[in-house]
C-alpha cells in the first residue's frame, strides 16, 4: 500500500516532448507492472518559453484508491523522485509562475532520489545542487542533456534511458520487464530503446548525499506582495529608468526586481573585454536588455537579466569576443567586467582556459539545419550524441566544434 | 477653439537616429520579463520604445508581450502600460489619443505631444483585430501608431496556425502527417500591403525586421512623428514555434529580407519606398533561395523538394508578377491592358 511521486524538470519547449514521453512512460510502465499510474504537467508552468524551467509529474500507485488520493491535489508537495533531464538545473528552478529560486531538491523526500543526466562527477555537481536538510540519493546517467524543438525531435534514448534507470531506483513500483515491454508498446518505441533502457538499468551510478554536502548559497527570494496591498485597477509602480554606471558613465537600466533569470540560462556569454571594438551589436540586439554600458565604451553582459540565448555572439563581428559557455562552467553570477578591470591579465588566463575548453564551449541548443540531430547521433549514443554544430554553420562553427 | 484642437494634434518631433552610436541609451522596456531565450518580440518592445522616447504610452492586446511580459504583479515596462483585449488593439490606440486630447483640450492635463502605440500580435492583429485597426487608420484626426509583431503564429498558446503563418508550416493545428503532409495550404496574408492600398488617409505604413535595429526604430519615429493614425508591421523570428536554437533569432530575420519573402518598405503619404537589403534586392542583387531560409527551421523539416519549389515560385511570383513588387499583389496594369486587348 502505497504510492510513488515523480516529478520531471526540464527546460521548457528544449525537453517539452521529452517530458511528456516519460511521463507518460511512467504511466504505462506502472501498467505492465501491475499497478496504476497518471501523468500531467504543472499548470502554471503553461505557456513555456524556451529555455525556462518547467516540470511534469508522475504518480504510481498500488491502488486506484491511492492514486485518487494523489491525484486530488493540484501538484505534489512531496516527489519520491526528481529526474532532472539537464543538469544546469543543479544550480536551481525558477519556472515562470514561481518567485524566487527553487533548489532542485526541494521537493524530494528524505532518503529519495535526484536522478539527473550529466557527464559531470558528483562533486562537481554537488557544487551547484544547493544542501538539503535531509539525505538523498544522486544517481547519474552519463549522457548529455538532450534538447530539441516543439516539432522536429531527438531520437538519442534519453526517454528509456530515464525509464530504465527508474526501475532501478524504485524497483517496488516499476519492474524492469514492465518497463521494456511498455517501450516496445510504445509508438516511439523500439527494441532498440528496449536495449537501451536495460542498459541504463545496469549502468545507473549512485551516490549517498549528506546532509553537510551541497551549495551552501541562500537561494535567492522576496516576499510576495500581499492581496491588502495590491491597488485599484490592479496597477503596478514602472520600472525607474536607469543610472548611470560610475561618475555619470555608463549606464545600468533598473531591472524588474522579481524575476532573475539565473537559472533560465544554459549557457552564459564570456566577453573578452580586449577586442571589443565597441560596436554597440551586443547591446541594441539583446532581447533581455541585459547589457550594461560600462564607462568605457564596452559592454558587460549582467548575470541578473541574461537568459542566455547567444544572439550576442552570434551578431559580435570579432571572433572570440563573445562566446557562449556551458553554464556548467561558473559557481557564480559575478560582473567579468568588475575582474578585468581588477586584473586584466588574470582575466584573460582565465578567459582563453574558459573559452579554449571545447568541452564546456559545446552545446546542443536545438534545431539548426535539417538532418542535424541524425548527423549528430551517428557516433557516440550512448553519451548522448556529439554535437557537430554549436556555432553558426559556415560562419564561426570550425572553433567551437569537437 | 479651432486653434486648440490643431495644437493637440501636434506629434513629437523624433528625427531619425544617424547610426547606432546615436541611439538612445536607457531602456524603457527593460529586463526581467519571461519571454523565450532568443525572443525577437521581446527586442521590438525594447526597440519601439527606445525609438518612441519617455513620453509615451503603450497599449498592448492579448498575446506573448502582454502574457510573458506582465506576470502576476510584475512588469519591465518603464513607460505606462496597459494590457487591453485582445482584437482591440485599434480601439485603444484609438480611444487612448482620443481621451488624451479631451483631457487636453479640457486643460485637465499639460496639453504635450505624447506618443500612443498599441502592439498586437499576428492573431491579435491579422486575425482578430483588424477590424478595429482598419477603423483607427481611417480618423485622421487622432495620432497613434499600431505596431504589430509578427512571430507567425499564436506563439503564447504553444503555436497554434494563424492568418500570418506561412503556407505549409508545422503547428498544433497543422502537424504533417503521414496521408497529409501538408496541412497549412494557405499563403500569409499580405498585413502591410492591406493597410496602405485601403486606408488612402492613413499616412504611413511601413514593414520592419529588428535584425536591422537601427532601420527599425527610425521607421517607428517617422511613423510618430508624421501623425495622424500609422501603421507597421514587424517580422518576428520565434524560436519556439519556427523550431530552431535561439541563438539564430537575428539570423532568421536577415535571411527573410534577403530571400525576398518578407519586404522592407514603407508607404509614406502613398509613395512607396523600398529601403535596406529589399532596395538592394528591387536594384537588382540576386535573391537568397528560401530553402536557405526554410531548412533551418524545425516547422518546415517535413518539406519535400517539391514543397521547396512550389514555396519559391510564389516568393517568384510576389517579385515578378505583382504591380508593385512584394507590395501589391495586383497584376501590372499592362498586363490587364493586354488582357483586356485580348479580349
Amino acid at each position: 500500500m502505497a504510492a510513488l511521486i515523480v516529478e520531471v524538470v526540464y527546460r521548457g519547449i528544449f525537453q517539452k516532448n521529452l517530458a511528456a514521453r516519460i511521463a507518460r512512460g511512467i504511466v504505462l510502465s506502472a501498467r505492465k507492472s501491475g499497478r496504476w499510474g497518471i501523468a500531467f504537467g504543472r499548470y502554471g508552468d503553461s505557456p513555456q518559453r524556451n529555455g525556462i524551467p518547467a516540470k511534469d509529474f508522475a504518480i504510481v500507485a498500488d491502488t486506484k484508491e491511492e492514486l485518487e488520493q494523489n491525484m486530488a491535489r493540484y501538484e505534489p508537495k512531496h516527489t519520491d523522485v526528481t529526474i532532472v533531464l539537464d543538469d544546469t538545473l543543479g544550480k536551481g528552478v525558477e519556472s515562470w509562475a514561481w518567485y524566487g529560486l527553487q533548489p532542485i531538491n526541494k521537493l524530494t523526500v528524505a532518503g529519495g532520489t535526484v536522478l539527473m543526466t550529466s557527464l559531470r562527477s558528483f562533486d562537481d555537481l554537488l557544487k551547484d545542487i544547493h544542501k538539503k536538510d535531509e539525505p538523498y540519493t544522486l544517481a547519474l546517467i552519463r549522457a548529455k542533456a538532450s534538447f530539441s524543438g516543439l516539432w522536429v525531435y531527438r531520437e538519442d534514448h534519453t526517454e528509456v534511458r530515464m525509464l530504465g534507470a527508474l526501475a532501478r531506483v524504485a524497483p517496488q513500483f516499476l519492474t524492469l520487464d514492465g518497463v521494456c515491454e511498455a517501450i516496445r508498446e510504445m509508438e516511439w518505441g523500439s527494441d532498440l530503446k528496449v536495449a537501451s533502457a536495460r542498459k541504463a538499468f545496469d549502468r545507473l551510478e549512485t551516490r549517498p548525499v549528506r546532509i553537510t554536502e551541497g551549495n551552501p548559497e541562500v537561494p535567492y527570494s522576496f516576499e510576495m506582495p500581499k492581496w491588502w496591498e495590491m491597488r485599484e485597477g490592479v496597477t503596478i509602480p514602472a520600472i525607474p529608468v536607469g543610472k548611470p554606471k560610475e561618475a555619470g558613465k555608463g549606464y545600468v537600466p533598473e531591472r524588474n526586481p522579481y524575476f532573475k533569470k539565473y537559472t533560465t540560462r544554459t549557457m552564459r556569454p564570456v566577453i573578452d573585454f580586449d577586442t571589443c571594438v565597441k560596436c554597440n551589436l551586443c547591446w541594441i540586439s539583446c532581447p533581455d536588455s541585459c547589457f550594461d554600458v560600462m564607462p568605457d565604451g564596452t559592454f558587460d553582459a549582467n548575470m541578473e537579466a541574461c537568459c542566455g540565448c547567444g544572439v550576442c555572439e552570434a551578431v559580435c563581428p570579432v571572433e572570440h569576443c563573445i562566446t557562449m559557455v556551458n553554464e556548467s562552467a561558473f559557481d557564480d553570477n559575478a560582473s567579468q567586467w568588475e575582474a578585468w578591470r581588477r586584473d586584466k591579465g588574470a582575466y584573460k588566463t582565465w578567459l582563453v582556459d574558459t573559452i579554449g575548453n571545447k568541452k564546456v564551449t559545446v552545446r546542443s541548443h536545438g534545431f539548426r539545419f535539417r538532418g542535424q540531430y541524425e548527423e549528430e547521433l551517428k557516433q557516440d549514443l550512448d553519451a548522448g550524441g556529439v554535437e557537430i554544430t554549436a556555432g553558426i554553420p559556415g560562419e564561426n562553427a570550425a572553433h567551437k566544434t569537437l | 477653439m479651432a486653434d486648440a484642437t490643431t495644437f493637440t494634434n501636434a506629434t513629437q518631433i523624433l528625427e531619425p537616429f544617424r547610426g547606432i552610436k546615436r541611439v538612445t541609451i536607457e531602456e524603457y522596456f527593460t529586463s526581467g520579463h519571461r519571454t523565450c531565450q532568443g525572443c525577437e518580440s521581446a527586442l521590438v518592445m525594447k526597440l519601439m520604445v527606445k525609438a518612441a522616447g519617455p513620453r509615451t504610452i503603450v497599449l498592448g492586446s492579448t498575446g506573448c508581450m502582454y502574457v510573458a511580459n506582465t506576470t502576476y504583479y510584475t512588469t519591465p515596462w518603464v513607460v505606462p502600460w496597459m494590457h487591453t483585449q485582445l482584437g482591440s488593439s485599434g480601439s485603444a490606440a484609438l480611444g487612448t489619443a482620443a481621451g488624451l486630447k479631451s483631457l487636453m483640450r479640457k486643460g485637465k492635463m499639460k496639453a504635450e505631444p505624447i506618443n500612443v502605440i498599441a502592439f498586437c500580435g499576428d492573431g491579435g492583429g491579422a486575425d482578430m483585430g483588424i477590424g478595429a485597426i482598419s477603423a483607427t487608420l481611417t480618423h485622421k484626426e487622432y495620432n497613434s501608431l499600431i505596431l504589430l509583431y509578427d512571430n507567425e503564429s499564436y506563439a503564447n498558446t504553444d503555436i497554434q496556425l494563424s492568418g500570418l503563418t506561412p503556407y505549409g508550416a508545422h503547428t498544433t493545428f497543422s502537424p504533417p502527417g503521414k496521408v497529409h503532409r501538408l496541412i497549412h495550404r494557405r499563403w500569409k496574408k499580405n498585413m502591410a500591403g492591406m493597410m496602405a492600398a485601403g486606408h488612402p488617409e492613413c499616412r504611413y505604413v511601413a514593414t520592419v525586421c529588428a535584425s536591422y535595429a537601427v532601420e527599425m526604430m527610425n521607421k517607428v519615429r517617422r511613423a510618430l512623428t508624421i501623425g495622424g493614425p500609422t501603421f507597421i508591421h514587424s517580422l518576428d523570428p520565434c524560436p519556439k514555434g519556427w523550431d530552431y536554437d535561439p541563438m539564430l533569432s537575428h539570423e532568421m530575420g536577415e535571411l527573410a529580407i534577403e530571400t525576398g519573402l518578407f519586404p522592407l518598405y514603407e508607404v509614406e503619404d502613398g509613395v512607396v519606398k523600398y529601403y535596406g537589403k529589399t532596395k538592394a534586392l528591387v536594384d537588382g542583387r540576386p535573391r537568397k533561395p528560401v530553402r536557405e531560409y526554410l531548412l533551418k527551421q524545425g516547422r518546415f523539416a517535413h518539406f519535400t523538394e517539391e514543397d521547396l519549389a512550389h514555396f519559391q515560385s510564389k516568393v517568384d511570383e510576389m517579385w515578378q508578377q505583382w504591380e508593385i513588387p512584394a507590395v501589391v499583389p495586383f497584376r501590372r496594369v499592362d498586363a490587364t491592358k493586354a488582357a483586356l486587348d485580348v479580349k
